[in-house]
């Protein structure tokens, strides 16, 4: 499984804040090296904020060399319109980014967030209430550990391809090309999305780079809107995406009834909810919004400005709920393309047992239990690894031994002492008459 | 034949924040085990609601799980108050459950009837100023 968190070995120190904050207990620093276990990583990036040596960072494509090819295509996450002060109609940065010569795909993008809502309002009027609720297939974070922890939930996560991706097939459909498209990416997660794409074969998006680092570059360009021209009124429902709620909030405007829906963000709140969903506790929800994010993506690790202020910005943000005959006409004729579904399941990725035989595993389950027994059950890390138990059960993997415990290497170390003692106390054989009382 | 592996939990009375730590904990093992995640789901099942159940009526107990290759025994032994009608605690929607637990969003009723559904072999008994033991197995259907 690739993800996309890149690692300095150089900068690195080998302090264990990563290993702690990992959600899934996927870092390890074993020799000396800073590893991630990339079939356990999710790309939440809560590892890159807790480093304070920028030994972790995310792995994009190069933004210098993009730009300087003719005429880039760009597919901007909702995120990139709340991240600057100065520009504050999303209207304005269009035309702004426009006329630096980057084509946006603005309108598709429009099509692509109603269409998702459309086709997620469908499927949920579809589902019988006691398979209800369904799960938003938006964050890859969350795809991925529904997929590794919540196996068992993975047939109510909504079968529609990303609104991101899918306004590039969109264009690619309309206008037959094929020169790339670059998306503007809030998280590493999202990078991930383009590099191993979930639910269909490929992705249409060829490069990825951060918002964090487009918006940059875009400030010191220092260019201004032209004050003559109206920008074109746009709804603005999909920019609200970036914040929690906005997908639940669009995915009713295309809902005959009113729904039930929990729109939740941050790791805490997502692993929480999975958990009471999976415990069959939530009855009586018809949808569930996660996001691996606080606050949603504008919380997201590749953004510049602040999250408060973002959030700030998008609630102030005119935004048109109100579903002409229109739109209806145009979402309904995409949503009759069938194009917007997933092609290929979304399939579990249990963590490996200890061993493919049940038997055989309990007997190693019993090691661990005895290993982890002896470990001082402090957690301290400075195994390199995030647990007592962690290091319980990689030792049983074959994949370290127990004095990789520094308190296990000292309380050797002492009796090793010891036993040296005695030994210099002993005398040789043929002083012993001399040294002895007889 | 191995050994049954033998997880065994004491559960506090009244503390609802930390209920669901043990029902994780057992479901984590047997992921380890290799055993098939909709067992592991039904298995988490029956121990959460065990858990509440322990944490809400019956001043805490002790929470066990007896794995062994193809089978779990779950076992709740509390020394509370008893039940003094199972036929009726089995109804859904029965509940004798304090209103402090009741705000909490607990004690809906749900619990007995719940486990009895999700396991294969169910057994429970009560004496009333004695406390509950309530027995489950789960059977891993061979792959
Ligand atoms: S991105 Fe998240 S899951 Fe991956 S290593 Fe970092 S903290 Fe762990
Ligand atoms: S919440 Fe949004 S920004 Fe955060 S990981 Fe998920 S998709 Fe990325």
């Amino acid at each position: 499984m690739l993800h996309s968190v890149k690692i300095s070995r150089e900068a690195c120190q080998g302090c264990v804040n990563c290993i702690k904050v990992c959600p899934v207990e996927a870092i390890r620093v074993v020799d000396g090296e800073i590893s991630i276990m990339g079939e356990l990583c999710i790309d939440c990036g809560e590892c890159l904020r807790s480093c304070h040596r920028q030994a972790l960072g995310i792995e994009e494509d190069d933004w210098n060399r993009i730009k300087e090819s003719s005429r880039v295509t760009l597919i901007p996450d909702p995120v990139f319109f709340s991240q600057f002060s100065h520009y504050n109609d999303p209207a304005q940065l269009v035309d702004v980014l426009q006329s630096l010569d980057f084509n946006l795909l603005i309108d598709e993008l429009e099509e692509a967030f109603d269409l998702c809502s459309y086709a997620s309002a469908q499927m949920i009027s579809r589902t019988p209430a006691s398979q209800l609720p369904l799960i938003s297939s938006y964050c890859p974070s969350v795809l991925r550990l529904i997929q590794s922890r919540f196996p068992e939930l993975l047939p109510r996560v909504v079968h529609v391809c990303s609104p991101l991706e899918l306004a590039a097939d969109l264009w690619r459909m309309r206008t037959n090309t094929t020169a790339p498209v670059t998306l503007l990416a809030p998280c590493s997660s999202k990078i991930t999305m383009k590099r191993e794409p979930q639910g269909r074969e490929q992705s249409p998006i060829e490069q990825a780079v951060t918002v964090r680092r487009v918006a940059r570059s875009i400030m010191a360009s220092n260019v201004s809107p032209a004050p003559s021209h109206t920008p074109r009124e746009r709804n603005g429902r999909w920019v609200q995406w970036a914040r929690r709620g906005g997908e639940a909030k669009h995915i009713q405007a295309f809902s005959d009834k009113k729904l039930t829906m929990l729109a939740v963000s941050g790791m805490r709140n997502t692993l929480d909810v999975l958990q009471e969903l999976e415990l069959g506790r939530l009855r009586s929800v018809d949808f569930i919004e996660c996001r691996i994010c606080d606050t949603g993506c504008v919380g997201g690790i590749g953004t510049a400005d602040s999250r408060f202020l973002a959030n700030l910005r998008l609630n102030n943000m005119k935004t048109n709920w109100e579903i002409t005959p229109k739109d209806l006409r145009r979402v309904e004729g995409l949503y009759a393309m069938d194009f917007w579904m997933v092609t290929k399941e979304f399939s579990p990725r249990p963590r490996l047992p200890l061993s493919d035989n049940v038997a055989d595993a309990m007997v190693k389950l019993q090691q661990m239990k005895e290993i982890y027994s002896g470990l001082p059950h402090i957690d301290c890390g400075s195994c390199g690894r995030p647990s007592c138990q962690a290091m319980a059960e990689e030792i049983v993997r074959g994949h370290g031994s127990v004095t990789d415990c520094i308190f296990k290497l000292r309380e050797g170390i002492s009796s090793l002492a010891n036993k040296i003692v005695t030994l210099s106390e002993s005398q040789p054989q043929t002083l012993k008459r001399r040294g002895g009382s007889n | 034949m191995g050994a049954p592996v033998c997880l065994e939990y004491r559960i506090e009375g009244n503390d609802f924040m930390v209920a669901g730590a043990a029902s994780n904990n057992i479901k984590n093992t047997l992921k380890m085990l290799g055993i098939a995640s909709d067992i592991c789901r039904r298995v988490a099942i029956i121990t959460y609601e065990s858990e509440i159940n322990l944490v809400i009526h019956a001043g805490g107990g002790i929470l066990q799980a007896i794995i062994s290759e193809d089978h779990v025994d779950l076992v709740a032994k509390d020394e509370g108050p008893g039940i003094p009608d199972i036929s009726k605690a089995m109804i859904e929607g029965y509940s004798t459950a304090t209103e402090e637990a009741r705000e909490m969003g607990f004690g809906a009723g749900m619990g007995l009837p719940n486990i009895k559904r999700n396991c294969d072999e169910f057994d429970i008994e009560s004496t009333i100023g004695k406390g509950t033991t309530l027995k489950c197995v789960v059977y891993f259907p061979q792959n």
